[in-house]
Formats: C-alpha cells, sequence, structure tokens
C-alpha cells in the first residue's frame, strides 16, 4: 500500500525553505528551455499560417524558392486566358506578377545592416492576400517609388516610419504606409509595385506568378494542365502548401537550446540529488518509524522519488510561468534560407509547456533516485537509533 | 479509563487482511511443524518463546555481544518490565521480540510465529497486525495530524476510508485525545504525543504492544498517565505489554520485571 | 593537524554532498564558459594571415544582388590591386542532403593561390585547377566529411541556378580559417547553367596594407552612379557585416549567460550553506571551546571556497581540454570551426567561482555568528 500523497506533498512544502533554492534552479532550467525551444519552433513557423487557399503559386520549375525563381512575361501572357483563373468585376484575370529582391538595410539600434525582403506585387496583388491589412498610412501607388512595409519590420530597421525616405540602387524611394500580415511570412516583407520594381532593380523578368482560381476543381485542374504544359516549364501549388513547406532552419537555434538543456539539466539533477539527501538525512527516524508499522522499502523509495517529482513539478510550473510573458512577443534574425530578415514570435505551445514540465519531472525523478534508494536501504534499526 | 475494555472489545480483528490470513496460515504449518514437538503444548498459555537467543554484532571493528544466549517465555497478558542499565541488550531483546532485529542465532516465536525465520516483506506483514511499537521519542510523522499518524498502519490493511476513521476516532477517543484529532504533533505536548502514538500502536489490534523506554521523555506526571494507560490495555483488553525502562518505578506498574546485565538474564 | 587540515578533513566529511557540490559548480562553469566561448566566436571573426589585405565588393542593393562581369576590367586598372577575382555563389546541394554543410564559390582559378596565399595545397592542385574547366577545390574538413579524394567526382544541384554541375576534385587545401568550401571554375558556370556576363561579388587583394583604404575609395568610386553600384569593404568588415545579420542572437546567448550564473550560485549557494548547518553541532563545540566567531567563519569560508576553486578547476579545466583537443567541428556539426578558450575567459569564469565561494559562505556564516552555544549544543541530542 502507498504512503499517502498529502504526505509526500507536505513534505514538500513543510521544507520550503530548504528547497526554495532547487525549485527555483529548476524553474530556472525550464525556463530557459521553453524560451530556446520557441524560439526554434517560431523560426521555424514563421512561414506558417502564410496564404489564402483558393490561391495558387506558380514558379519556374525545379526552384525551390520565390527569391530564385524566374518567370516571363511570355509565361504571364500564355497564363492570362486560361478559364480557371478568377476573373474581378473589371473582366481581369486576378494575377499578381511579383519580384522578389533584396535590399541591405540599416538597422534601426546602428548596429550594422541586413537584408530585407522586397515584393513587387502587381495592382490586384494586395486583393489577392486579404490576410494582409493596412495599419497606416496608405497602399503604394503604381508608377511611384513608393513602398508600404510591414509594421513589425518598420520597427527593426531605420528608415522605415511612414513619410520616410530610403535609398537603394541609387534612388530614394519613399515610405507611404505600413501593413500587418496577420502573423505571416508577409510580416518580413516591404511592398511595393511590380513593374517599379523591376525598373527599380534592372530585372526583366519576375520571380512568380499568384493566381486565385475559380474553384477549387478548378485549381486542380489549373495545376494538372501546368504540368503538362512542356512550352511552360512552370510548378503550380496551392499558395498556402507553398508557404507550408518552406520551413525555415532552426538548426543552429535548437542545437543551442539541446546543449543547454543537457548541461543544465545536470546541474538541475545535482540540485535536486543534493536537496533529496538532506531531505532523506533529516527524516531517518520517521523512515525507521514508518518500517516499524509495516511499510515495505518499496513503498520508501516510491515515495521519495515521488517527492523528488512533486519538488521538480513545481519548479517546471514555476518556470513555464516565468516563460509565458514571451509568447507572442516579436523578434528577427536572418534566416538562413532566405538570407534575409525574418520576422517571427516566441511560439510557447501547450505542447511545449507539456514537454518542460515532463523534462522537469525527469530531472526530479533521477535527482531522487539515489537519495531514495539510500532511504529504502535503511537498516530499520539504524534508522530508530538516528537523531 | 473503564469504558476504555468495552471500547476496545469493539475493535473487532478486522484488521486481518484476507490474502494475508491464508499465506500466514501455510507458514504457520510449515514453522510450527519445524519446531521440537513439547513446545506445541504451551503454545496456547505462552505468547513469547525464546530460545537460545544470541545476538553479537560489529561496532567499527569490535564485536559486541549484545545477548548471550537468553532463553525466556512470556504468558498471554502480562506486563512485562525488562530492566537493566544501558548496554544491557534490553533493547536488542525488544527489537527481535516486535521483529524489528534479526537474532544471530536462537529463535523466538511469537504467537506460535517462529519471527526470526520470517523474510524482509513477512516481518513488515506480521509487525503491522501483531505488534504495536511505542518508541521513547513518539516518532510521530511531523506533517500528519494526530489522526493521520493514527491512520497510517491502518493504510497497509484492506479497510475502506470509512471503516479506517471509524477505528482511529475510537482508539483516540481510548487514549483520550478524541478533541485533538486535528492537531500536528509540534501542537501537543509532550505526554499527548505519547499517547496519540499508544493510540497509533493500537489501532491494528495486535496482541503484542512493545514500549521502548516510553517515559523516558517525559514529565513524571504524564508518565504516570501513559504508564496507566499502559497498565489499563492489559487488564481490561487482555494485551501484552512488554515494556524496557531503566527506572524502578515505570517498572513498578508491571507483573513481572526481568533483569538484563551483559546481555545475560540475571537471576 | 593543523587548521587547514581540519577544514579539509571538514569538507570531506560527508564525501557525496562535497562531490555533488563541486560537479554542480563544475558543470555550471563549463557551460558559462561554453557560453562565452561561442559568443565570442560569433561576434569576432576569425583573424586569418591574409585578412588584412584582402577586399570585399557586393552590389549596393545586396549581396544577393549580382554585378556585371565587366567591372573587372575598370579594378584591374586601380592603383594598389594587386590580384581580381570574381566569387559567385553555386548554392549547391550535395548528395540530396536538406541543407548545405558546405559553400561553393565560382572563381577565377589563376587568382586562387594569389588571393588566398596562406592557404597550403599540392602545386598539381593549382596547376589542375587553371588546367581542367571541370575542376575543383575542395577544402580538407570536407574531404574528410565525405571521404573524397583527388580525382573524385562531385556532383551538385544548384539550389540558384537552373540544374546540377559535376566536378572533379582537382585539389585539397588546408591551412586557412574555414576549410570547408569548394571552389570551382567561372567560365565554367557560364559556359552551362549560369549567366554569362554577371558575377556574384568581387575578392580583391591589395598590394599593402597603406593600399587598403585608398583602393576601397576607388572602387566606390568607380562604380557611383551605374547601374551597378558597389560598396566595397575590408574582408573583416565583410564578415562583421554578416554577424550583425545574425542581430538578437549575441543578446540571446549574453542573457542566457547571466541567467546560467545566477542559477548557479543560486543553486551552489543553497547545496553548501546546506553542509554546513548539518554541522552547528561542531561549531557550537568548537565555539564552546573558545574559537572565536572570526575564526569560525575562516572555516566555513575556507570550506566554502575550497569547493568553488574544485568546481572551478573542474569545470574550466575541463572546458579547455575539450575545446582546445577535441574537433570542434565535428562537434558543432560544421557551424563552429574553431572555439577558443581564451584566458581572459577562463579568467571570468574563474572570476564566478570566487564569489561563489563567498556568496555561498554567507548565509551559513550569518546563522553561526547568531547562534548561540546553548542552542547550538541543544541541536543534536
Amino acid at each position: 500500500m502507498a504512503l499517502p500523497l498529502t504526505y509526500n506533498f507536505r513534505n514538500v512544502l513543510v521544507r520550503w525553505r530548504s528547497t526554495l533554492a532547487t525549485i527555483v534552479g529548476i524553474a530556472l532550467v525550464v525556463a530557459v528551455f521553453v524560451l530556446v525551444q520557441s524560439l526554434a519552433v517560431g523560426l521555424e513557423k514563421s512561414a506558417a499560417n502564410t496564404g489564402d487557399p483558393r490561391n495558387l503559386m506558380l514558379v519556374r520549375k525545379g526552384s525551390t524558392a520565390e527569391s530564385t525563381s524566374l518567370v516571363s512575361l511570355e509565361q504571364l501572357r500564355i497564363l492570362h486566358y486560361w478559364p480557371q483563373i478568377a476573373r474581378d468585376a473589371a473582366g481581369q484575370p486576378v494575377i499578381s506578377a511579383d519580384l522578389i529582391c533584396l535590399i541591405s538595410q540599416p538597422r534601426i539600434d546602428g548596429h550594422g545592416e541586413a537584408n530585407v525582403s522586397v515584393r513587387g506585387v502587381s495592382p490586384l496583388g494586395v486583393a489577392l492576400r486579404p490576410q494582409v491589412k493596412l495599419v497606416s498610412g496608405r497602399w503604394f501607388t503604381p508608377g511611384r517609388r513608393e513602398v508600404t512595409v510591414s509594421h513589425k519590420l518598420a520597427s527593426r530597421f531605420a528608415g522605415f516610419a511612414v513619410g520616410d525616405t530610403f535609398r537603394t540602387a541609387g534612388k530614394a524611394v519613399t515610405v507611404v504606409g505600413k501593413f500587418d500580415g496577420g502573423n505571416s511570412a508577409f510580416d518580413s516583407e516591404v511592398w511595393m509595385d511590380a513593374d517599379e520594381a523591376r525598373a527599380l532593380f534592372d530585372r526583366d523578368e519576375y520571380s512568380s506568378f499568384l493566381v486565385r482560381t475559380t474553384s477549387p476543381e478548378a485549381g486542380q485542374a489549373l495545376i494538372s494542365r501546368i504540368e503538362a504544359d512542356r512550352r511552360l516549364t512552370l510548378l503550380a501549388e496551392p499558395e498556402v502548401k507553398y508557404y507550408g513547406d518552406q520551413t525555415a532552419t532552426a538548426l543552429p537555434i535548437r542545437m543551442l537550446g539541446n546543449f543547454l538543456a543537457t548541461a543544465m539539466s545536470i546541474g538541475a539533477v545535482f540540485a535536486a540529488m543534493n536537496t533529496m539527501y538532506a531531505s532523506v538525512g533529516a527524516r531517518t527516524r520517521e523512515i525507521g518509524t514508518l518500517r516499524v508499522l509495516g511499510f515495505r522499502r518499496r513503498t520508501i523509495l516510491a515515495g521519495f522519488v515521488v517527492e523528488g517529482a512533486l519538488l521538480a513539478a513545481i519548479g517546471g510550473a514555476l518556470g513555464c510561468l516565468l516563460a509565458l510573458p514571451m509568447h507572442g512577443v516579436s523578434t528577427g534574425t536572418m534566416s538562413f534560407n532566405s538570407f534575409s530578415e525574418t520576422v517571427f514570435q516566441f511560439r510557447i505551445t501547450p505542447w511545449l509547456a507539456a514537454k518542460g514540465m515532463i523534462f522537469a519531472v525527469v530531472v526530479g525523478v533521477i535527482g531522487s533516485l539515489l537519495p531514495a534508494i539510500r532511504a529504502a536501504r535503511l537498516p530499520v534499526i539504524t534508522a530508530l537509533k538516528s537523531v | 479509563m473503564s469504558g476504555a475494555a468495552l471500547l476496545l472489545k469493539t475493535i473487532s480483528p478486522f484488521a486481518q487482511c484476507r490474502g494475508f490470513r491464508g499465506r500466514m496460515a501455510r507458514r504457520q504449518i510449515e514453522l510450527f511443524s519445524s519446531g521440537p514437538p513439547s513446545l506445541l503444548y504451551f503454545v496456547a498459555e505462552t505468547i513469547v518463546q525464546i530460545r537460545e537467543l544470541t545476538k553479537i554484532y560489529a561496532q567499527g571493528e569490535i564485536q559486541v555481544t549484545a545477548l548471550d544466549r537468553i532463553s525466556l517465555e512470556i504468558a498471554a497478558g502480562e506486563f512485562l518490565a525488562l530492566m537493566g542499565p544501558s548496554g544491557s541488550g534490553k533493547s536488542t531483546l525488544l527489537h527481535i521480540i516486535a521483529g524489528v532485529d534479526r537474532p544471530t542465532s536462537g529463535e523466538c516465536r511469537v504467537q506460535g510465529v517462529n519471527v526470526t525465520r520470517l523474510n524482509e516483506s513477512e516481518l513488515a506483514d506480521w509487525r503491522n497486525h501483531n505488534v504495536g511499537f511505542i518508541f521513547q521519542t513518539f516518532n510521530l510523522i511531523p506533517v500528519l495530524t494526530a489522526a493521520e499518524n493514527v491512520e497510517l498502519p491502518l493504510l497497509l490493511t484492506r479497510l475502506g476510508r470509512r471503516e479506517r476513521h471509524r477505528q482511529v476516532e475510537t482508539a483516540l477517543a481510548l487514549v483520550g485525545l478524541g478533541d485533538r484529532a486535528k492537531h500536528l504533533p509540534r501542537q501537543l505536548s509532550g505526554g499527548q504525543e505519547q499517547r496519540v502514538a499508544i493510540a497509533r500502536a493500537l489501532v491494528t489490534d495486535p496482541a503484542l504492544i512493545v514500549a521502548d523506554e516510553p517515559t523516558g521523555n517525559l514529565d513524571s506526571h504524564s508518565a504516570q498517565e501513559v504508564l496507566a494507560v499502559l497498565q489499563s490495555l492489559r487488564s481490561d483488553a487482555g494485551k501484552t505489554v512488554i515494556m524496557v525502562t531503566h527506572d524502578p518505578k515505570a517498572a513498578a506498574f508491571g507483573t513481572r520485571q526481568i533483569h538484563l546485565e551483559k546481555g545475560e538474564l540475571s537471576p | 593537524m593543523t587548521i587547514s587540515t581540519f577544514v579539509f578533513k571538514n569538507a570531506l566529511r560527508n564525501k557525496r554532498r562535497a562531490v555533488l557540490s563541486v560537479s554542480s559548480v563544475a558543470v555550471s562553469l563549463f557551460l558559462l564558459v561554453t557560453l562565452q566561448v561561442a559568443l565570442r566566436e560569433l561576434t569576432l571573426p576569425p583573424p586569418s594571415a591574409g585578412a588584412e589585405l584582402r577586399v570585399a565588393v557586393r552590389n549596393k542593393i545586396s549581396l544577393t544582388n549580382p554585378l556585371p562581369a565587366r567591372q573587372r576590367g575598370i579594378i584591374e586598372r586601380i592603383s594598389g590591386v594587386q590580384a581580381v577575382s570574381p566569387f559567385t555563389w553555386f548554392g549547391g546541394r550535395y548528395k540530396n542532403e536538406e541543407g548545405m554543410s558546405f559553400a561553393q564559390f565560382a572563381m577565377d582559378p589563376v587568382e586562387l593561390r594569389p588571393l588566398f596565399g596562406e592557404a597550403r595545397m599540392s602545386r598539381e592542385g593549382y596547376e589542375k585547377f587553371a588546367a581542367d574547366r571541370d575542376a575543383c577545390v575542395l577544402g580538407k574538413i570536407t574531404a574528410e566529411k565525405y571521404h573524397l579524394k583527388v580525382g573524385d567526382a562531385m556532383r551538385l544541384d544548384s539550389t540558384i541556378y537552373p540544374g546540377s554541375l559535376t566536378f572533379h576534385i582537382a585539389g585539397i587545401y588546408s591551412g586557412t580559417p574555414d576549410d570547408r568550401n569548394m571552389f570551382f571554375r567561372q567560365d565554367y558556370l557560364d559556359e552551362s547553367i549560369g549567366t554569362p556576363g554577371y558575377v556574384g561579388m568581387w575578392w580583391l587583394k591589395v598590394k599593402t596594407a597603406d593600399d587598403m583604404a585608398p583602393v576601397i575609395k576607388a572602387v566606390n568610386a568607380a562604380f557611383q552612379n551605374t547601374s551597378a553600384e558597389v560598396r566595397a569593404e575590408s574582408e573583416r568588415n565583410f564578415q562583421l557585416g554578416f554577424i550583425s545579420m545574425l542581430g538578437n542572437v549575441k543578446k540571446l546567448i549574453a542573457s542566457i549567460s547571466t541567467v546560467v550564473v545566477f542559477t548557479l550560485v543560486l543553486v551552489s549557494a543553497s547545496t553548501m550553506s546546506m553542509a554546513v548547518r548539518e554541522r552547528f553541532r561542531e561549531l557550537a563545540v568548537l565555539k564552546a571551546l573558545g574559537f572565536r566567531r572570526r575564526e569560525l567563519f575562516a572555516f566555513i569560508l575556507a570550506e566554502s571556497f575550497g569547493l568553488a576553486a574544485a568546481g572551478g578547476l573542474l569545470g574550466i579545466g575541463g572546458a579547455y581540454a575539450i575545446f582546445t583537443f577535441g574537433d570542434v567541428g565535428k562537434m558543432t556539426q560544421g557551424i563552429f570551426v574553431s572555439f577558443e578558450v581564451t584566458p581572459r575567459i577562463m579568467g571570468l569564469a574563474a572570476l564566478v567561482a570566487a564569489v561563489l565561494g563567498i556568496v555561498s559562505a554567507l548565509a551559513p556564516a550569518l546563522s553561526v555568528a547568531r547562534m548561540s552555544v546553548v542552542n547550538g549544543l541543544k541541536t543534536l541530542d
């Protein structure tokens, strides 16, 4: 028969002063673990949640990303009259021919420069992406050297306030507004008119096409048609799927996280071990009494392991609470995939918090194992005679 | 304490765990048949039989003989006072009888059961059902209330919660601490703590009550109370009480006194 | 017995606790050292022998915009310039691996030695590289990772250009700070799947250190107001530019280091004060015998200092040993090639250990100061 949980719980609470340091230590370890992992998850998922399910993305066949894809005006002209493409009120096909270009801009804190993604879009390009909403100023005017920037990106770079002018490719460009990308990949972009971009950066071709289809079946038909058409050398897939596949590599961050978790958990295990040894040491007479009353050795062992786990669980919960305020906080770094600044949020998912708790409990169990074995092995007589 | 006898009688032998009885029965047959035939005759009256009990243990690099071929019989219903100077082995003898220690050689039978031949888990079970232990230092669990402390031995039985709480109430009422059930040990006086310990010792209705210097940490008034309770356990409830003490005044409460000196019974 | 042996024996009374204390200090200091070294590596590019004389020239818009090949003629004529080569990023994937573990650049084979004099390669290597169209030279680390040798073929699928190219290894080089890269011929790229007439960037070597500033100025001026303006900068600044792109990572590591130090002090201090609390009775006896408060303080301090020092030695020494004699490239999957544990970092960690030793002694010292002999003797009856 097991010792009641209330016994374990009260013992953990009663010794709170001496175990506080260990609990806080475990809490910090869990907090760091959760934060670094949430950073990795945030970066990896920075492109998730992007795209409208009615859109198709068209890039050059064999290209892995928009930034390295090239599509031409010829191809645009061919696509223009296909029936699967939806039309707007004026009867025009809803297509945006986009150009992606990277520009180097100084950071707002003055510590160097970073690459920023500029997306030139056709006039219908904004309407094709309803998750993007204007938050201040206005949209750029086609034919003018104007840009509308993501407000999350703007806060990180100099010269991106509404009304500012910055120089690139030898010309001055004006910021006329800010948009919110709805926590999608568009939060890391600067938008302008596509043809204006082509002139500015001296490009003949576009990077990709984004089309709105009339229905899901039409979309499928379009994909098959493009696949079959040899002339076109294009690849078509749903926009949502395209972005879903663009997982940024957070490998260095994950490696850092795993290294930190391992090293810190070793320290945490030692701390837990110390605390539990002290606890066992202070309760040898109690252990002896329980044995006399008839409790088995394995019950004693289990009791101390449970206490270690409880202790660690409290620390783990505290750690998760410490990390929680960072959820949703925006930050950015250079993504090695796109080679440009990627804005993303710390993402603390319930599963991540659970992993943090499990991690804490495992540390507690491992740390209390040896002391628990010691407690269980105490000869009854010695325990009774001790002080 | 006069109603105590009645109350004690109501603590029915519930504490016997079904599975345990089956196993013990089989073991008893084994252990009974392993002894010499003459002992069978005394089983009904004698509760504890000790033959040639020896205990030698190592203290650092020295061998200490705590008990030297002790033979002894204790009858049911006795209040036995084990006396002797410090180091005489009286506590060791008590521990062996209670199944808390093992002898180096010899045997000890309690209610016919050869406790020296039981293994670790059998001993644990046996202690739970057959022995109530009272310590000099009370040994209550500090984080549990008086009621929870008394309930502790019952957790090893198969009783349901309500049944357990009933027995706990009865035991506490018996020692006069019914109103202190929810107090923690640190909120009780020494005398009260020891009485809770007695209630704990009683709660599984063991045949044998074993007390190691129960009044050693008490003032004379509380000591008197505790000794009186122990006495009534014998006289009203028919329990056998074995008490280790160095105080002749405490020993006077017993029905019989035995002296140990350097591991041997002195005449 | 002297005072110090007494302290020593005392500390080892509870061997297990001593071991645990020392271990937890060691682990935390190891972690601290590792983080500091990583931070330093990320913020300071490794100086290499020829770095003071090399200049990187890229499109002013961003590194990802190409430059016209005809710019080379103009650059070569600038005084102070000793060697020029194009440098075009290929972005190739080898053996269908998910990520790229080594970089590939197209360049002018003849300029390999003039530009990267510190590299060591056999003479045949240089000759073959200049002679064979599809030749390439490979860094030692990558060659060893994939078990490649001179003469082997390598096929790379480009993520930037349409298609893939096959190369033959002409030579294997070593001796640079980053022996992972692969270099092949720009003309091979131009003829096959590349965009002839465009290069990724230029790398220059200047004649002397004094030529550096004027050359940079001249290059920037030469292409001002053209369709492809450039930014020329020293190699060091170019590398620093990359690092600044990482931005927040430095802040992250710095703040984690702080948390680690704090946790370390917290846990170790509590451990050591637990040890002292256990021995109140002894300390009370010592006090009764006539030892003064300050002598008791000294005992406590000596013990916690000793434990911290032992842990420090283990942790810092361990980090030094592992990173100096171990293969860092392999351990970090190539993210770090060098991981230097500098005396400054070791000194910092040692300081932390010392502070730890003092702080851990504070709480117990306070309790001892307040303890009366009578109470102390009563604690263990």
